[in-house]
């Protein structure tokens, strides 16, 4: 493996995302938004909750007794204070690696394709799998990093504001490290296996990022059914989930794989 | 080094689906030439660069570059061979430098030498004041001198020039044309260049090859391709002013355009095979005529194109490009 290529590659798929608003501002507005605003407006209005935080007594009600357990008693307040600060919030922490490996594949692959860039880098003395494995990484690298520091903004944010009522720290627990180093990934690399096969049916950026955008649907369902109380994303399920989209991802990008040869993609330039 | 050709095809052929892009492409092609790859639009002169370079593999028929089956080892290939593109193909958002440091690292560039090689090389092609600016702020011209350099970087021993001053001012073409020569001077490199430019082919090549629909039409030195090209031309003639007449009816007779005094012992003869140009002399000796001077016209290489490829008949007949 060509590993200073691909690096190369990886650096220089960052850099360029780094330099486009349009692809850059979701990474920064989408993790401020759900992970330092959010969490905080939801903090605030569960202090001023009063009365009305009894519309979620049937929800904590119908948890698993683990997870009633986990959030350890107390008020109403504070039990949904940790509810929603260590499991629900978890759930939308996978909206960060699908965004992040969206917008940067399709800025990759597709974006790379409209910039008419593409011939280039054909030329260049990598191997096809070369190639393709520069163009994974970057997005799932910048993935990682993304979630990263906006799990320490969560984590700050969060547990200077609740600590408090909540009497420990939260979103610090196998769940969030699950969520971080295996389930994250895993769907973001769904993602970007997603981006690869849209990408080589689109003509640019945008197009791709739209119609790559309904990954973000099963998160969605997560989200909404854990709201409703159907099942709750612990650290097991964080677990099986992940080795269950990491099989789906990994199926489709090697299956990909075959449509990224260097004949196919020339018909792209 | 290799020491056998640096660029060989034997019967190469590519299809894409029912369209032929090449057929029974052969040419060898040995270190230190500079070739013309000549042809119109859809001929097969980029799906040649693209199956010696490796990113195509042929139908039938091999190819060897650098003494390596391309598509059977590609990045060894690339490794040691520069493409320059017809389009530039350059990131707008990066600056030159980023650029080339980006495509030093691509290329394994000693680290130690990236920065002299890139210093060089902006100074070469005068970028080295908008070194630091991004592309998408360049003209075609920096841009293309931009990707010149990149196909540079490496110091390859071949290099594949697809329109190497297609967007460049006349200046800048110049400046190109002296660095494809002094490329060239040590016979150190081997230089394919895909150019509609004629006049650049027979002032650079050693050698052109025309493609026509995927065949090889011609293939030889500019001057053999002209002869071969059999145009009739234009020769005036200076004799002895006491023959001048008997040599105008000689010359009417034999030359297609006819012959006409140009002054006192001077014919203008047109039409004229080339070929038909000794026997011409020949024949006004044996008159008796005194020939004192004799001057055919240089065949272009463009008049030589024009008449092997028919005018421009084979602009429009379904030729492709893939």
């Amino acid at each position: 493996m060509n590993w200073r290529a691909i690096r190369a590659i990886v650096l220089r798929d960052l850099m360029l995302v780094m330099r486009a608003r349009a692809v850059f501002l979701p990474l920064v507005v989408v993790p401020v938004l759900l992970f330092v605003l959010m969490p905080v407006g939801a903090v605030i209005a569960i202090r001023a909750g009063g009365e009305s935080l009894e519309e979620f007594r049937p929800l904590l009600e119908v948890l698993p007794p683990q997870i009633t357990d986990a959030l350890g008693g107390g008020s109403l307040q504070r039990q949904i204070l940790v509810y929603l600060l260590e499991y629900q919030f978890a759930t939308f922490f996978l909206i960060v690696p699908i965004m992040v490996c969206a917008v940067i594949a399709a800025d990759s692959f597709a974006g790379e394709k409209e910039r008419k860039t593409l011939e280039a880098l054909l030329y260049s003395p990598t191997s096809d799998r070369e190639l393709y494995l520069a163009k994974l990484l970057g997005p799932l690298a910048a993935s990682v990093g993304v979630s990263v520091v906006s799990w320490v903004l969560y984590v700050v944010a969060v547990n200077l504001l609740a600590a408090q009522e909540v009497g420990r720290l939260v979103a610090i627990s196998p769940l969030w490290l699950l969520i971080l180093a295996w389930l994250g990934p895993a769907v973001g690399a769904l993602a970007i296996s997603v981006l690869v096969v849209v990408s080589a049916r689109v003509r640019g950026f945008q197009e791709a990022y739209q119609l790559g955008g309904v990954i973000v649907l099963p998160v969605v369902a997560l989200v909404v059914a854990q709201l409703a109380g159907v099942l709750v994303l612990d650290a097991w399920l964080a677990a099986a989930l992940g080795a269950v989209v990491w099989a789906i991802a990994g199926t489709v990008l090697v299956v990909a794989s075959r449509g990224f040869r260097r004949e196919r993609l020339l018909r792209q330039v | 080094m290799t020491s056998g050709p640096a660029l060989e095809a034997s019967n190469l052929t590519r299809r894409f689906g029912a369209v032929t892009a090449l057929e029974d492409v052969t040419f060898s092609i040995p270190a230190g030439q500079v070739v013309g790859l000549l042809g119109h639009n859809g001929a097969g002169k980029t799906t040649t660069i693209r199956l010696l370079n490796g990113l195509l593999s042929p139908t039938s028929g091999t190819a060897r570059t650098l003494g390596r089956i391309p598509w059977e080892d590609g990045p060894a290939v690339r490794a040691r061979s520069g493409v320059l593109t017809e389009t530039p193909s350059l990131d707008e958002r990066m600056t030159a430098r980023e650029a080339l440091r980006f495509w030093a690292e691509l290329w394994n560039v000693p680290r130690d030498e990236v920065t002299r090689r890139i210093d060089e090389l902006l100074e070469r092609f005068d970028l080295v004041d908008r070194a630091d600016d991004r592309v998408g702020g360049y003209s075609r011209g920096m841009r293309q001198r931009l990707a010149l350099t990149r196909t540079l970087l490496h110091d390859p021993p071949l290099l594949f020039l697809d329109e190497p001053t297609a967007a460049l001012d006349p200046i800048a073409s110049i400046h190109v044309r002296d660095w494809v020569r002094t490329l060239a001077a040590g016979h150190e490199r081997t230089i394919l260049i895909c150019t509609h430019n004629l006049a650049e082919a027979q002032e650079l090549c050693d050698r052109v090859i025309i493609l026509r629909r995927g065949r090889v039409m011609a293939d030889g030195t500019p001057e053999q391709v002209t002869d071969a090209a059999s145009i009739p031309i234009g020769l005036e003639l200076e004799v002895d002013a006491d023959h001048a007449e008997a040599a105008l009816r000689i010359a009417a007779a034999r030359a297609q355009g006819g012959a006409t005094a140009a002054g006192p012992g001077t014919l203008r003869i047109e039409g004229l095979a080339r070929d038909a140009v000794p026997p011409l002399v020949a024949e006004l000796v044996a008159a008796g005529a005194s020939v004192y001077r004799v001057s055919p016209e240089q065949v272009t290489l463009e008049a030589a194109y024009v008449a092997l490829y028919g005018g421009a008949e084979g602009a429009a007949d379904g030729e492709v490009e893939a």
